[in-house]
């Protein structure tokens, strides 16, 4: 019977941190490849700097799948986020108007995917593939089509440029949000509100939670991170390209659906995710390294979180 | 020779004894039922039975052959069948996609097209054989609750099956309804058949079986023939203490005040049509009716949770000007609603999280969500409500139907509630658990609070309540004091109802 225990616990180890243990086997085969490349403080540094937009981005689809749906919108969002951000430090604006307004107007393309979804009970993830087109309509628009970088100014570029000794802004802005929203999702009642609702809807209505609000408010949310990572990476590029940001949003999903395989077993969960993109942004930087072709890169990197998912379904089995 | 034969059938969860050396046999063409409290082990057993878990220990016999079932696929070759409280059609399917679910369809000679004149057929055959009658084209969602359990039946029958395995399947259906089913069970045996029926109604258990296997704590008790024993002797089997035979108390009513009172009620869908009632302090009122009269509905509406189209909803002497889920809650009413777990419960949620859910903000200073009192406030219900669990951090998805509802009420009692409206409080909950529910009900009822009790079980309604309307299409069609007030006479009232429906 001890026996039988050992092994019932052994299973549920492999599961709850398996993918974080993948994580470690594949820094160690990297530093075992590129002892000198891969294995460094300054790459470390780095590969925090290049999964920054990553991780913040994949905050806010975490928050979503929390409550049992999906915003394919956020890649647009991001590119609408770095856009509006560019024209509006061309136009002159003080900082905080180009870093607050485009997230106050991404919130409320959140919020309109969520009412839609919440007043109308339209399947999310059609109403947001139809919103990320449109907003996407809109980003062009903007831009004419155009890459947005002449007579960006000087200040707009202190967000994804500045380093605080070797430390830079962006990885510690990235921290904080990860921190900041595992708080929110595990500490408040809001977060309890949300996991509530993805846990089982219908019985969330009967115990008095406002199911549409806080539905709203994820969705809200989640727009307001990925016009914030649009913000940062048209600030470390100084330039915003119309869907510059559209190429994040697969590995967004990515990353959260790796999350969902740690820590909280198939639930989406804030730490996780961060281990999530965090593999995906170590993947694409070793890789890198060792001179992988890009099409390779893909490949694996798929390859990964399908192994990552399948690993979790089988412990489940023999459980 | 027995069709199943069971030695020394054990299974082990973590450290604990879900099934202990259990051994049955089952006849062919008997009904043999299988009773036992909400954990005894009857679901574990027709899990190993029916290839779901495999065993520990023990062996199976099938017609007199050692056998191996370790798929939900083997149980089904070698004949084996169950039907479940939770029903498995596809809601959007017909009756006859539904029926070949998990066959293969008949096909033309290319093998490509489907055979739909063959279906059919098969599907009137099977009919025929059964005396059944049910429009096949119908798509499961547009089903009543008997006809889909018809329906499944039907399907466990398409292919050679020798024992069907019913798990409470009249959970779900009114007396009326139930009779159909045992019309049906009579037939499948008749025809040699085996049904194991898992059953807390005492009174069907005593109608339909031939033998009574009683199981407790994961072993079995005792196998019994029916004519040998009676309800009380049953109970005491189940349970080891003495048990108290649950009859009508006389409570002392000094209804107070008016908790609840419903004027003209309409709810948008119609299904709530014109409703009056009251509900006061200290009073627990019963609201009986057939399927579809619309009992649930009208729980709904004056909870929030359907939208109402006309009439007054009075809370204590305040009018509602509108009503959702969260207004009831903050004005001391709770819903216990009838499924439990698509309606009542976060499955996949600790014991905690689900106690606290309608009252967040309660535990919430601000931007923190205070554990500890949190946590003290769940174990303080628990241990109340004697939920058997590991824990306030096991997921509720992980304990037995009573206990579940355990959980339920926990959660109501934690917003020390004014108005209870119960909508089948004990459906597939042990006889114990049933018992404590309906004490605890009668006490809350002592202590000042207003009961609105809604059930299928007839008798229960005249066990519980005090007074007790009858639901009819939607409308109220007469009140009684519960005072030597007999089944007969309620249904009375339900049927010539409907026959007046016809003449006008």
């Amino acid at each position: 019977m001890t026996e039988a225990s050992k092994g019932i616990s052994y299973i549920r180890l492999i599961r709850t941190y398996g993918t974080v243990m993948a994580g470690l086997l594949i820094v160690l085969a990297f530093s075992l490849l590129s002892p000198d490349s891969f294995a460094t403080v300054g790459n470390a540094i780095n590969i925090s700097r290049q999964i920054s937009f990553l991780v913040i981005i994949a905050l806010g689809a975490t928050l979503v799948m929390a409550v049992g749906e999906f915003d394919l919108s956020v890649g647009a969002m991001a590119s609408m986020g770095g856009v509006f951000a560019a024209k509006l430090a061309v136009a002159g604006y003080p900082m905080v108007v180009v870093v607050l307004l485009p997230m106050l107007a991404a919130m409320a393309v959140g919020y309109i995917n969520g009412w839609i979804v919440t007043r109308f009970k339209v399947l999310s993830f059609i109403t947001t593939l139809a919103m990320g087109t449109i907003i996407g309509g809109i980003n062009f628009k903007i831009t004419g089509g155009a890459t947005v970088f002449e007579n960006i100014p000087e200040s707009f570029l202190v967000l994804g440029q500045t380093e605080l000794g070797d430390i830079p802004l962006l990885s510690i802005i990235m921290l904080f949000m990860t921190v900041l929203f595992w708080y929110i999702m595990s500490h408040t009642a809001f977060g309890r509100k949300l996991y509530a609702i993805g846990g089982n809807e219908s019985a969330s209505r009967v115990a008095g939670v406002r199911v549409a609000f806080n539905k709203n408010a994820a969705f809200a949310l989640c727009g307001m991170l990925a016009a914030i990572t649009g913000i940062l990476m048209a600030s470390r590029l100084g330039s915003a390209h119309p869907n510059g940001g559209d190429g994040l949003f697969l590995n967004a999903y990515a990353a959260a659906f790796l999350g969902m395989t740690s820590f909280k077993e198939g639930v989406p969960n804030v730490w996780g995710t961060f281990v999530g993109a965090a593999i995906i942004g170590i993947l694409a930087n070793g890789m890198t390294i060792l001179a992988v072709p890009t099409f390779m890169q893909d490949v694996i990197t798929g390859c990964i979180v399908i192994a990552a998912v399948l690993m979790q379904k089988m412990g489940r089995g023999t459980a | 020779m027995s069709l199943l034969r069971v030695d020394g059938l054990s299974k082990i969860f973590g450290q604990h004894y879900a099934l202990s050396e259990v051994s049955l046999d089952i006849l062919p063409g008997e009904v043999h039922a299988l009773v036992g409290e909400n954990g005894a082990g009857k679901s574990t057993f027709i899990k190993i039975v029916t290839g779901v878990y495999s065993p520990d220990g023990g062996t199976l016999r099938w017609k007199g052959q050692p056998v191996q079932i370790n798929t939900p696929g083997d149980a089904r070759q070698i004949g084996i069948n169950v039907v479940h409280q939770d029903r498995h059609l596809i809601p959007s399917f017909t009756g006859y996609e539904n029926l070949y679910l998990g066959l293969s369809y008949p096909k033309g000679k290319l093998g490509v097209g489907v055979q739909w004149k063959e279906m059919k057929q098969r599907a009137k055959a099977l009919m025929d054989t059964y005396g059944v009658t049910l429009n096949m084209n119908k798509t499961a969602q547009r089903m009543s609750p008997p006809e889909k359990t018809m329906l499944e039946i039907l399907r466990a029958m398409m292919q050679e099956c020798s024992l069907l395995i019913l798990d409470e399947p009249t959970a779900s259906l009114t007396d009326q309804e139930s009779e159909q089913l045992f019309d049906l069970i009579g037939k499948l045996t008749a025809a040699g058949t085996s049904i194991l029926y898992v059953s807390h109604r005492m009174d069907e258990i005593f109608r339909l079986s031939d033998r009574i296997t009683v199981f407790r704590n994961g072993r079995h008790v005792a196998t019994v023939n029916r004519q040998d024993t009676d309800r009380d002797g049953l109970i005491s089997l189940m349970n080891d203490k003495e048990y108290k035979k649950a009859h009508r108390e006389e409570r002392d009513i000094r209804a107070g005040e008016p908790v609840l009172e419903v004027r003209g009620l309409h709810s948008e869908d119609g299904k709530v049509n014109g409703v009056d009632l009251q509900v006061r302090q200290r009073e627990v009122v019963g609201i009986f009716g057939l399927a579809g009269a619309g009992r649930t509905e009208l729980l709904e509406t004056v909870y929030g949770l359907r939208r109402k189209s006309a009439g007054e909803i009075v809370l204590q002497g305040r009018t509602q000007t509108s009503t959702s889920p969260r207004r009831s809650l903050d004005q001391g009413v709770v819903l216990i609603p009838e499924e439990r777990k698509r309606d009542a419960l976060v499955m996949d949620m600790a014991i905690r999280e689900n106690i606290t859910l309608p009252f967040l903000s309660r535990f919430s200073s601000g931007w923190k969500m205070r554990k500890r009192a949190e946590l003290q406030e769940s174990e303080r219900w628990m241990t109340d409500l004697k939920v058997k669990a590991a824990g306030t951090e096991q997921p509720v998805g992980q304990l037995s139907g009573g206990n579940q509802q355990k959980v339920v009420f926990a959660k109501a009692l934690l917003s020390s509630p004014k108005l209870f409206l119960c909508d089948e409080p004990t459906q597939a909950v042990d006889i114990m658990t049933r018992d404590e529910i309906h004490r605890l009900l009668r006490h809350q009822a002592d202590e000042g609070c207003a009961v609105l009790f809604v059930s299928s079980d007839l008798q229960e309604v005249l066990d519980i309540a005090d007074r007790l309307y009858v639901l009819h299409e939607g409308r109220i069609v007469v009140e009684l004091p519960n005072k030597d007030v007999t089944p007969e006479q309620v249904l009375a009232y339900c049927f010539s109802q409907g026959k007046d429906r016809v003449h006008t």
